[in-house]
């Protein structure tokens, strides 16, 4: 189900995503259509753009929550313009399971976005890049980041952006067993409980910064 | 009426006595009747130039002239005692125009010795003029001697007065040359007329017969005429009253003229300049907000200020060769303070206008330029790059680059969050991409502002923080966002250097607060920081 106003964006999606196999099974250009649609067909992935009209808001962030708030288990990919820290924070809050916020321009490079679009279906967190760096390098008064080292704010960064272990190492060219030190380092630092579950990690540490 | 009953009695003298030559009985007197009337008239019309009054004196002078006719011996002697004093009295006028007061020493030298010339070498002439009342002996050489001392000494004293007028004529402005050229030239033909026809009728014809007298009381005739009406010409008109001033300000507002323009034609002085003082500022300012130096004292400009209640408002720049009597000045700015006060509130707020017009314009050639010189050459080298077959990632790496510099464009335009979430959304958004740690406190705004007071109140905080993370070099920063009242009330504070001196920035950001009713103001101390502060009104 695709959620977007704009008509050239529209079609760009949906020849990404039947491209990769997906089917679409409808299309809404207004948040208020998207609500309707997605509980009349339930689908199995909402990729939906923040701003739509009505209210040419966060509208699409807001139907998105709604929808959640229905069914927490129905994976919602965000796509915007711009990216928010609030609205990272905002999206998160509805559980961390099967979300994505990506900036549009993502979906350009085929492969990493239909990698995405998978993680998010197998329950994964998917968050852009940008994001990640909006909460990491925000300035703070006391900043609790400044005791790690710039491998561990980078593997921070892909836990963030909601990566395994085992992509974080094969992106950094390490050894699984060197990221699962530096992340125990990292909750220590942070102080953050670490009996959370894998997926857990990243509402963990982006609740924490967004502090 | 006096001076005409005056005139009157005075040809009744003169016909009474034996052999009168009747052309004289009403010559003479008819001229000072003229002089009165015409001084009168100007008197009334300008009561605060002497130039009326002078003009007046004449007529007497003439009066007193006249009474060389009369067969009466004591009047006869005064007649013939102030003979030539007319003349004295036109180079007074020509030196005393427009104001009737004299300015410089030049000018009252030459006023006395045009007196001491009528008065003082009449004497010999009767003294020892061959009978008369005043007559001591019959000494005709004497005379004679007497009469060419006081054409030689009239000589100098009209060239002097040529000089004095010449160079008043150098600094005079076109419009009160026009005006002062014809007059001077006039008057000192009028001064030579008398004499140098007297003297070549004298070795001509031997004494002249009746056309001469007259044609010479015609040209001295028509010289109060000539400065009655040059005083109402050009630069010196003069078309009202003070009073009227007021009257005219209770007018219509639409049918009212400028307020200059009144000021100037009610004092008479078409040079004449309204400067405005605006609130919490020092320079004066014309009537378009631009700044206007005070004219260098003895520069033949004058400043009067303009009052109300104590406050300064404005002033009045004044051609000080038009217009002597600052008092008169001031008193017509005490008439008009409080419509300049009005005025200078408009004044302020033209300035403020065209200031945000012009902001809008560099705006928008920034965005202009932005979009020109990054996003269009990115792009054309994108197109030349997959013209010649450049791998699709780096094409793809390209148009992310312009997607990411267009989005920072487009948010430094207008914010998202300002759009999309509200006024704390957006600066905390801005917090997030400083440099600098920034402690926000928000109260009273769960519900959205208007959007021009969003919009004006994000752009002061922006331009704050900028301005103290750029200047300050403040280790934190605290914004305070509170609606209280109906009152969104903003706070930029840092702990800098401070010392900010009020510059354009500043000055944007007041305009900015101002345009929607609220007010700005920046506490900046060394060693404490700098407290920027703005309330701007909001319905709660």
């Amino acid at each position: 189900m695709i959620g977007e106003d704009q008509v050239l964006m529209r079609e760009g999606l949906r020849l990404v995503l039947e491209r990769a196999g997906f089917e679409i099974v409808g299309v809404a250009a207004d948040a208020t259509e998207l609500v309707r649609r997605v509980r009349g067909l339930r689908p199995d992935l909402v990729v939906a753009d923040i701003r739509m009209p009505p209210g040419h808001a966060d509208d699409g962030l807001r139907a998105v929550l709604k929808l959640r708030a229905e069914r927490p288990e129905l994976p919602v990919m965000l796509l915007s313009q711009h990216v928010q820290r609030r609205y990272a924070t905002e999206l998160l809050e509805a559980g961390d399971h099967g979300v994505g916020y990506l900036l549009k321009q993502r979906i350009a490079d085929l492969d990493t976005f239909v990698g995405d679009i998978h993680r998010l279906l197998d329950g994964e967190t998917v968050l852009d890049p940008v994001v990640v760096a909006a909460i990491i390098d925000r300035p703070r008064a006391d900043d609790p980041l400044k005791a790690l080292t710039a491998r561990q704010r980078e593997v921070l960064a892909l836990m963030a952006e909601g990566r395994s272990n085992a992509a974080i190492a094969a992106q950094l060219a390490i050894t699984e067993k060197a990221v699962v030190r530096h992340v125990s380092h990292i909750y220590e630092e942070l102080g953050i409980d670490r009996r959370d579950a894998d997926h857990r990690r990243v509402l963990a540490v982006v609740r924490y910064l967004s502090k | 009426m006096g001076i005409v009953g005056a005139a009157v009695g005075e040809a009744v003298l003169i016909l009474q006595q034996p052999e009168p030559p009747p052309w004289l009985a009403v010559l003479v007197p008819s001229v000072a009747v003229v002089y009165g009337v015409t001084g009168l008239m100007a008197w009334v019309r300008r009561p605060s130039s002497r130039l009326g009054f002078l003009i007046v004196v004449g007529g007497g002078v003439w009066l007193l002239a006249g009474l060389d006719n009369v067969a009466v011996p004591v009047l006869s002697a005064v007649g013939v005692v102030t003979q030539t004093l007319a003349l004295g009295v036109i180079v007074h006028l020509l030196l005393a125009f427009p104001t009737g007061r004299l300015h410089r020493r030049a000018e009252r030298v030459v006023v006395v010795a045009a007196y001491a010339v009528c008065l003082v070498l009449q004497v010999p002439q009767y003294l020892f003029a061959s009978g008369g009342p005043l007559s001591i002996a019959d000494r005709p050489q004497l005379a004679e001697m007497g009469l060419q001392a006081q054409r030689a000494a009239g000589a100098v004293v009209v060239g002097a007065l040529a000089v004095v007028l010449v160079g008043r004529l150098r600094s005079a402005d076109v419009g009160q040359r026009r005006v002062l050229a014809p007059l001077a030239v006039y008057g000192i033909f009028a001064l030579l007329a008398v004499p140098v026809s007297s003297a070549i009728a004298t070795s001509l014809f031997d004494g002249g017969g009746l056309v001469l007298p007259v044609m010479q009381l015609a040209v001295l005739a028509l010289v109060p005429i000539a400065f009655a009406v040059s005083a109402s010409r050009g630069g010196f008109a003069r078309t009202a009253d003070i009073a009227e001033l007021g009257a005219w300000l209770g007018a219509d507002e639409i049918a009212r003229p400028a307020l200059r323009r009144a000021l100037a034609a009610t004092l008479g002085d078409g040079s004449l300049e309204l400067l405005f003082r605006l609130p919490g500022e020092e320079a004066l300012v014309d009537d378009r907000g631009a700044p206007v130096s005070r004219p260098a004292p003895g520069g033949g400009r004058g400043v009067v200020g303009i009052d109300l209640a104590g406050t300064p408002v404005g002033a009045i720049v004044y051609d000080a060769e038009v217009l002597d009597s600052p008092e008169e000045i001031r008193e017509a700015g005490r008439v008009v303070a409080l419509a300049v006060d009005r005025e200078r509130l408009i004044v302020q707020l033209r300035a403020s206008r065209s200031r945000i017009a012009a902001a809008a314009d560099d705006e928008r050639r920034r965005i202009a330029r932005d979009l020109h010189d990054g996003l269009q050459s990115r792009l054309v080298f994108l197109a030349v790059q997959a013209g010649t077959g450049a791998p699709p990632d780096i094409v793809r790496g390209g148009i992310e680059a312009a997607i990411d510099e267009l989005r920072e464009l487009v948010d430094g335009v207008m914010p998202a969050q300002l759009t999309e979430r509200g006024l704390p959304q957006a600066v905390e958004d801005l917090a997030d991409r400083l440099p600098t740690p920034v402690v926000l406190d928000v109260a009273g705004l769960e519900r959205r502002l208007a959007p021009d007071v969003e919009t004006a109140a994000y752009f002061v905080v922006c331009e704050a923080v900028v301005n103290a993370v750029k200047h300050a070099g403040s280790s934190t920063l605290a914004v305070s966002l509170q609606r209280i009242d109906g009152r969104l009330r903003i706070e930029v504070a840092d702990r800098g250097g401070g010392g900010v001196a009020p510059g354009r920035g500043m000055r944007g950001m007041a305009d900015r607060v101002e345009a929607v009713g609220g007010v700005l103001a920046v506490h900046s101390s060394p060693g404490v920081g700098t407290r920027i502060e703005a309330v701007i009104p909001c319905e709660s």
